[in-house]
């Protein structure tokens, strides 16, 4: 069972960019979107659980959590974020977000802003 | 790790590792419900509530910045108009084919009175911004709910309501609010403006118009002590009424088919801070399903093991401001129904309803809620002129539900009890006017802001009785 456990937690690790680092919620929580109307979609909604550990969501900026899930694709994200998935529930508490805003969305929390 | 943890984690993964069978069996069980499409075939996005039970794909979107903007908006907003708030009800109040509205964008503290401890905010405030809005200038709610995602109007609308001995539910603290009518009117009311609309709209439903802003009575902030007690069932249903009244906030989560109970107490306190631990109630009910999962069949020895799992384990103690302690993250989504009983049939309704499930529901693995609230004079208040004792049992939300209607409700409607607006209930009008004295009333004042019914979706053409 361990060796299961640090065998997941290699994985994980290998799979991040170089250098990723886990974020605390304080450093989570110091992130916002450049754009200000995105901004304001995140700071209403997602912020509220991806930057609170109890809430068990991935920590906004944190690569080692969400690199592996960007590996599922950008679309199969946007989907979940919109049709819900275990924690996750439908529309991310953003009910005014258009599907463009919840794929820029996801990109700003998953770390990969271009 | 604390021991509460381990202990669970420990003991239950083992027995769940010994009883491969039936963890295959509910693999099969536990897929993941089917997501309704994402886009329609008209282009829209979809809409859904925190559970997924409900879902729409609105032909509008809405998100006024301000009050005027809204006022603007609505007499031409395709019907029916529904205000949303975080989408926590589990009931079909928001789904709607014309306009979604969202109060996002009408957040925060617009401003304050230090001497009488009155704050006005906008109503989209979410109410985890609220607490530490609230924090920053020496005020505090009276108390709050169990969770804390909803938005200041959604919890007023539904009558969101925490636990204590005196203490109402939300809207039993507001003083004023601002609503704007369907057909863009602004309307201020109170206790001596508007009062028949004050408290016809107070719990609204969304039925009414829309709140743009709400004045409340607060409290010096004050720090609390939270403890976290595992007990017997037994022995905490027979001292419940003092247990109430001994703590400032008192609720219980019973534990089906183990025999225990959490008693969760809320105390003022001068102590240092002792910042709470990380969340553990999530892997605790994780526990839980693990031993329904391997001892479904035999309530007995499952009843057995987790006594022994549970025994000896310490209680859990943070102190802090209210509002970092009344509420909590709930990570694993679940569904609900909530009934809210004459005070004094509580404890003999709650002994049945555990009864019922341990005999009949031997599926179920959440606990069974029990709090108590003030009564007040909102006309369509479920604790309109009457103290109550609430039961609320849960599914995980990718469990059937039926139990509750079958098993459940019959008993609470027995009792004489009055749903919780955002739950899951059966009612319609002729039931909710039997329930409501000043159901009528309300269901006037309504339909004078709202004739033609723009605000009303199927569900709430059902509790209103308007065809």
């Amino acid at each position: 069972m361990r060796m299961a456990a640090l065998a997941v937690a290699v994985f994980a690790l290998a799979s991040c960019g170089p250098g990723a680092q886990p974020l605390t919620p304080a450093q989570s929580a110091q992130l916002k979107p450049a754009d200000a109307r995105l901004a304001g979609l995140y700071e209403g909604s997602c912020k509220a659980c991806h930057t609170v550990a109890d809430s068990q969501a991935p920590l906004t900026g944190d690569r080692t959590k969400w690199d592996l899930r960007w590996k599922q694709g950008e679309d199969v994200l946007v989907a979940v974020v919109i049709q819900g998935k275990g924690q996750m529930p439908a529309g991310g508490q953003c009910f005014t977000c258009t599907p463009a805003d919840y794929r820029a969305l996801v990109r700003f929390m998953a770390g990969q802003e271009k | 790790m604390s021991t509460r943890r381990k202990v669970l984690l420990g003991g239950a993964g083992l027995l769940a590792l010994g009883a491969g069978g039936l963890a295959g069996r509910r693999i099969w069980l536990d897929r993941e419900p089917e997501p309704p499409p994402a886009i329609d075939p008209q282009g829209r996005a979809l809409w859904s509530n925190w559970c997924g039970l409900e879902h729409a794909y609105p032909a509008a979107r809405a998100a006024p910045a301000d009050e005027a903007e809204l006022a603007a908006l609505l007499p031409g907003a395709k019907a029916p108009i529904r205000p949303v708030g975080a989408g926590h009800s589990f009931t079909a109040l928001v789904p709607t084919e014309g306009t979604l509205l969202s109060l996002d964008r009408l957040s925060g503290l617009i401003e304050h009175d230090a001497a009488a401890l009155t704050a006005t905010v906008r109503a989209g405030t979410r109410l985890s911004a609220l607490g530490p809005a609230l924090a920053a200038i020496g005020q505090e709610m009276p108390n709050l709910p169990d969770i804390n995602k909803q938005t200041l109007a959604g919890a007023l609308a539904t009558a969101t309501h925490g636990t204590g001995k005196g203490f109402t539910a939300i809207h039993g603290e507001i003083l004023a609010m601002r609503l704007v009518s369907p057909a863009g009117e602004v309307i201020e009311c109170g206790r001596d403006q508007r009062p028949e609309l004050f408290h016809a709209a107070r719990v609204g439903l969304g039925a009414f118009g829309v709140l743009s802003a709400v004045t409340l009575q607060n409290r010096p902030l004050r720090r609390v002590r939270k403890t976290v007690t595992l007990v017997d069932t037994e022995e905490v249903l027979r001292q419940w009424p003092d247990l109430a009244s001994k703590h400032r906030n008192a609720e219980f989560l019973v534990l089906p088919f183990t025999g225990k109970s959490a008693l969760i107490v809320h105390d003022e306190t001068d102590e240092p801070v002792r910042p709470r631990g990380p969340d553990q109630d999530a892997d605790t009910l994780m526990s839980l399903k693990a031993l329904r999962d391997v001892f479904e069949f035999t309530p007995g020895l499952r009843q057995r093991v987790a006594g022994k799992l549970l025994e000896d384990i310490p209680a859990e103690v943070a102190v802090d401001e209210g509002w970092k302690l009344l509420s909590n993250e709930r990570p694993v989504r679940f569904k609900e129904m909530e009934y809210h009983l004459p005070i004094e049939r509580q404890v003999e309704v709650l002994r049945e309803v555990i009864a019922r499930i341990e005999r009949e529901a031997t599926d179920v693995f959440f606990p069974i809620e029990a709090r108590i609230i003030a009564p007040d004079d909102a006309w369509l208040s479920p604790f309109y002129q009457r103290e109550s004792g609430s039961i609320a049992v849960h599914a995980w939300y990718k469990e059937s539900h039926d139990w509750m209607f079958k098993h459940i409700e019959p008993l609470f409607r027995e009792a004489g009890g009055r749903p919780h607006w955002g739950k899951l209930h059966s009612l319609g009008r002729s039931e909710l006017a039997a329930l409501y004295p000043m159901f009528e009333e309300a269901n006037a004042v309504r339909r004078s802001l709202d004739p033609q019914g723009r605000m009303l979706n199927p569900f709430l053409r059902k509790l209103f009785g308007d065809a």
